[in-house]
């Protein structure tokens, strides 16, 4: 082993890494951020930008870290005075056509040319007096408008696009000062993947037509979260301003996603913000629903279920979380249960180049947290169940009208859900619930990893996190059974009786997640 | 070099490499170590052919090659040597760089554009007999001016010679 690790000494800190390990991610692990443009650890390198521009000791000249590889005994000055004035001279000449239009870029904020330039560029220019290069903007595509004045020509987007999308559509365009990011006339940027090159870009040159003038960097709170359009379970942040979500970006996760996430995720975030929702816990009283506080409602409900007897039914979401779906049906489990979430398809449009990401067939991002926790994907036989049965409880998904009209037949039905819904007022006791973007709580995706999401936005009303709503009520049935006081005690108290579940806490997922113990999960193959 | 010819647009356009032109580039196939190295020749081809090279006939050398139109977009508006839009029958090159200004190419170059009527520096003379265009350096700065017209090199050239030199190109 020791002999394919090599070490090098960079601005004073010796780190060993392995032999073929580029200079910018050996300074990575001494905790130096060597500035760069066109470097992406997830795109093959061209070393365009001249950005990286290291001093390696007994190199005749300075070195670009992202395609010098480390070698044993190298010794690397980053910060050193030649460096230092190589990368303020390629920020001068970055800056001789930039528009310098950050009052009204979107990128303001989390540009890397604003950082970089204030972080060792010039304080101020040497071409006042030179007209700069201006070119129109351009659409590329359903959701990329490209401002070529602000473009570094980094080409990180023509590389996503040539070799990891596979779909060719951008080029450089001309030559020297006159270059841009060019798109055949034809061609239109609608590849499923072609969101990234806006997150791709370092500058505000490719910016996304949905997010564009919606916020200010800085004004965003960014939460670590799950992606729930599909089983790919793709790390994401939910980025939230003034609790509104209004962006959906990639979170790196070298082992699901990489650094990217496809359109279909990135644009599913209305639903979020959804201003229909149901406020307060409501009970039957006579033939209408009457407005009470939590402790009337859980009380009804676990009274409902006391001397549990005959058929239960849950009609589920895969959208929920594991804690939501494991604690719903821990507290019907006297019952004769027949438990089942919907698994809503649509085509599978997968990432060229990168084995095993797609956006899935199946656009439910827990149905293999669903199936270890006791569900089952049989749909219609569920409903025919629930036709019959004593209690139908209904978690977070939204019944057809011709569904529920055949559901209300059974003795009690109880709704969990998110959005109000006239149907509802045919159930006998409807307790509003929070959406992935309101709780903690985890995912188990296709693979069999476990991942956790974070709370990014309050919830409305009285709303509470499904698993909350069924362990309290499970409590109030059996005095002294243990009720979990978080997400992440449900998910233990889950792993003690399921074996699959077993060991897995917040804190061994993480922000990456990991496998459950049995990767029993979907059972599909990549 | 043929008329520049009425714009290819969708529906009317003829394919270069047909009969003898697709002949002459797959014997230049076997030249190269892969047909993408052969784009540059095609490019060539396709501009002898038609005098310029429309966004239609970098679509069919991406065919050909087996590369997509935008990377041979890019190839096109890299080099300066292709043209992107119709020239006249001649195309004229003159060198102004810093060697021959200094010897008066300014002055050839005026003289070009009167004589020409081209007038203005890119513009296709109403005639379509002359385009003119500003180059860097030709490589002849002991035999300033140079001027290039089409493919042949003429050195020392001298507002008075302009004349008289472009009687040859009709």
């Amino acid at each position: 082993m020791s002999d394919a690790l090599v070490t090098v000494t960079i601005d004073g800190i010796e780190v060993q890494v392995p032999r073929g390990t580029p200079l910018i991610e050996a300074a990575k692990q001494a905790g130096i951020l060597v500035p760069h443009y066109c470097y992406h650890p997830s795109l093959p390198a061209p070393a365009v930008c001249r950005m990286c521009l290291v001093e390696v000791e007994k190199a005749p000249k300075l070195l670009p870290a992202c395609v010098t590889t480390v070698t044993d005994g190298q010794v690397v000055h980053v910060n050193s005075d030649a460096a230092l004035k190589a990368r303020e001279s390629v920020l001068e000449f970055l800056l001789i056509n930039h528009p310098l239009d950050c009052p009204i870029c979107d990128q303001a904020g989390e540009c890397e040319l604003q950082d970089y330039v204030f972080q060792e560029g010039r304080a101020a220019t040497r071409y006042a007096d030179y007209a700069k290069r201006f070119n129109p903007v351009e659409d590329f595509g359903p959701d990329v408008l490209y401002i070529p004045n602000r473009c570094i020509l980094c080409t990180r987007c023509v590389r996503f696009m040539e070799a990891v999308a596979e779909d060719p559509v951008l080029n450089v365009s001309e030559r020297g000062d006159r270059s841009y990011i060019g798109i055949f006339p034809d061609a239109v940027l609608d590849h499923e993947w072609a969101g990234n090159v806006v997150d791709l870009c370092p500058v505000g040159s490719l910016v996304s037509k949905d997010f564009l003038h919606k916020a200010r960097a800085w004004d965003l709170d960014r939460t670590a979260s799950i992606c729930p359009g599909c089983s790919q379970g793709c790390n994401m942040t939910i980025d939230t301003r003034d609790n509104v979500v209004v962006r959906l970006r990639p979170r790196p996760n070298m082992d699901v996603n990489r650094h990217f996430m496809c359109d279909t995720g990135r644009q599913d975030y209305r639903w979020m913000n959804r201003g229909d929702r149901i406020e307060a816990p409501l009970i039957r009283a006579g033939d209408k629903l009457q407005a009470v506080d939590w402790a009337s409602a859980l009380d009804r409900l676990a009274d409902t279920l006391r001397g549990a007897d005959g058929k239960a039914v849950i009609l589920a979401s895969a959208r929920a979380s594991t804690e939501s779906l494991g604690m719903t049906h821990r507290l019907l489990d006297g019952f004769e249960l027949t438990a089942a979430v919907r698994v809503p398809t649509g085509h599978e449009a997968p990432l060229a180049s990168i084995p095993n990401l797609a956006l899935r067939e199946e656009r439910t991002p827990n149905v293999a947290g669903a199936e270890l926790t006791g569900y089952t994907r049989a749909w219609d036989e569920a409903l025919d169940q629930a036709v019959s049965a004593q209690v139908v409880v209904v978690l977070d998904e939204e019944l057809a009208p011709d569904e529920f009209d055949r559901v209300r037949t059974a003795g009690t039905v109880v709704v969990l859900g998110t959005v109000d819904h006239p149907a509802y007022q045919a159930a006998d006791i409807v307790l509003p619930i929070a959406t992935m973007a309101e709780e903690h709580g985890s995912y188990v995706n296709r693979d069999g990893r476990a991942q956790v999401y974070r709370q990014a936005k309050a919830s409305p009303g009285m709303a509470r996190p499904a698993w909350w709503v069924a362990a309290e009520a499970a409590g109030r049935l059996a005095e002294g059974r243990a009720v979990p006081a978080t997400a992440g005690d449900a998910i233990v108290m889950l792993g003690q009786s399921i074996p699959a579940l077993a060991g897995l806490t917040y804190q061994s997922m993480g922000f990456t997640g990991r496998p459950v113990a049995s990767a029993a999960a979907s059972g599909v193959e990549s | 070099m043929s008329t520049a010819g009425a714009s290819a647009s969708e529906t009317s356009y003829q394919p270069v490499f047909t009969g003898e032109t697709m002949a002459a580039l797959e014997t230049l196939f076997e030249r190269y170590p892969t047909k993408q190295a052969c784009m540059l020749p095609a490019l060539w081809m396709v501009q002898e052919a038609r005098g310029w090279i429309s966004e239609r006939a970098m679509a069919e050398v991406a065919e050909v090659i087996g590369v997509t139109p935008a990377y041979v977009k890019g190839v096109v508006t890299f080099y300066t040597m292709y043209h992107t839009h119709p020239v006249g029958r001649n195309v004229i090159q003159v060198c102004t760089t810093t060697p021959c200004s200094l010897c008066g190419a300014e002055a050839v170059l005026r003289t070009i554009l009167q004589e020409t009527g081209c007038e203005e520096l890119g513009r296709t003379s109403t005639d379509g007999r002359f385009t003119v265009q500003e180059v860097e350096c030709l490589g002849a700065c002991g035999f300033a001016t140079p001027i290039l017209v089409n493919d042949d090199f003429i050195e020392s050239v001298t507002p008075e010679r302009v004349a008289g030199l472009l009687e040859g190109y009709k």
